[in-house]
């Protein structure tokens, strides 16, 4: 280790000519007054971005950020993980929506009988809870509200198409 | 002039005796007076750390001015749980290091700045009177390996050789400005210089 340091000596020594390594004379006369005309042209210009607003409100933001100046190699990381969670999210929606359309096609061949039912029972139940009530005819039911009627729609019979409508031209006078 | 040995706090012409913690009060307040004394006050040191690991001067300006300008705007965000002139160093370091990963393979270098007493100084007047290869390359050359050799470091390895052989900083410095421990400054220092000794074994081996 020793003689690694004393051999590091040569190098330091060498690594010194990077102090003479020096801008053109008279450089920094103007820098600080350059740097103070961007300020004053960014505040009076307003040039400061979303994220610098960002970033500069919100401190644990900018920290936040700093960890991807310091380890690039975390952005990726973090785009693949929302990447994942953004496709996990689109399967579980297909399949939640796929699960509610079978359980509207089970409570949909079960609503068939209840709706026979439902009429003559609920009333009964109605007034068996109050005697002397006369049905009020207001049921409160849990199955789902399946129409069997033919749904019109504002645009004209279904199955119809509305986008299309055979037309005719005929010049006048004929 | 030496432009990146550690310097006393006060100086590039900014007011002597003014403390840095109320000129950063000032600063904070949106006085840009007062930011503009810790501009001259830090301006050379930043302005070297960056073209010490760009090489370039044109890189250099525009990135130290970045950061004077980054570091005014998260002002309100500095705590001062760190100096400020290591908060400073912190922003150009990112920023330098930011730059360094988008300009990749893009090596041109400023090559015509070696100042006046370069030639004077004791340490390259020993090592180039020694019995090396130095005598037979002229200083520029010897610059131009030397930056050749730096580039070829990874960023954080050159950001502490620069920090530690070039500036002068000392490790806990360093340690606060990268954002890791002294452990790992060390052990890229060391692991840096072994690097660089591999890249310029004709020129620092002795003889």
């Amino acid at each position: 280790m020793n003689e690694k340091e004393q051999n590091f000596d040569r190098l330091k020594q060498l690594l010194k000519l990077k102090q003479h390594e020096v801008p053109p004379p008279g450089y920094f006369n103007n820098f600080s007054s350059d740097v103070i005309a961007r300020i004053r042209a960014g505040e009076a210009g307003g040039r400061q971005t979303f994220a610098d607003r960002i970033r500069t409100g919100t401190p644990w933001f900018a920290s936040f950020m700093e960890i991807f100046d310091t380890r690039p190699g975390l952005v990726g990381g973090f785009a693949t993980s929302l990447c994942l969670l953004l496709v996990f999210g689109v399967i579980f929606a297909e399949h939640s929506e796929e699960s509610s359309d079978n359980m509207l096609v089970i409570s949909g061949a079960s609503a068939l009988p209840a709706s026979s039912v439902a009429p003559l029972t609920t009333p009964t139940l109605a007034s068996a809870a109050v005697p002397g009530a006369q049905p009020t005819g207001i049921v409160a039911s849990t199955n789902p509200v399946t129409s069997l009627q033919p749904v019109t729609t504002l645009f004209g019979q279904p199955g119809a198409s509305p986008l299309f409508q055979s037309a005719s031209f005929a010049p006048a006078g004929q | 002039m030496i432009m990146s040995e550690t310097a006393p706090i006060a100086e590039s012409g900014s007011p002597a005796g003014v403390p840095e913690g109320d000129l950063v009060r000032r600063a904070r307040t949106g006085d840009l007076n007062a930011y503009d004394d810790l501009v001259k006050r830090y301006q050379e040191r930043i302005y070297a750390t960056v073209y010490h690991m760009t090489s370039n001067h044109e890189d250099a300006n525009d990135i130290a001015q970045e950061s004077f300008i980054k570091a005014f705007q998260a002002l309100k965000s500095f705590k001062g749980g760190s100096s400020f002139y290591t908060w400073l160093y912190r922003i150009a370091v990112n920023k330098t290091i930011n730059f360094l990963k988008q300009r990749k393979n893009k090596h041109h270098f400023s090559l015509n700045d070696l100042d006046f007493n370069t030639e004077n100084n004791p340490d390259l007047v020993a090592l180039i009177s020694d019995k090396t290869p130095f005598r037979d390359v002229g200083l520029t050359e010897l610059q131009k390996k030397l930056n050749e050799a730096l580039l070829r470091l990874s960023e954080p390895h050159r950001m502490v050789v620069v920090l530690h052989d070039v500036q002068g900083q000392s490790h806990d410095e360093i340690a606060e400005i990268m954002g890791c421990n002294i452990g790992t400054v060390r052990s890229r220092l060391f692991y840096a210089r072994q690097q660089l000794q591999g890249f310029l074994a004709e020129y620092v081996k002795t003889s």
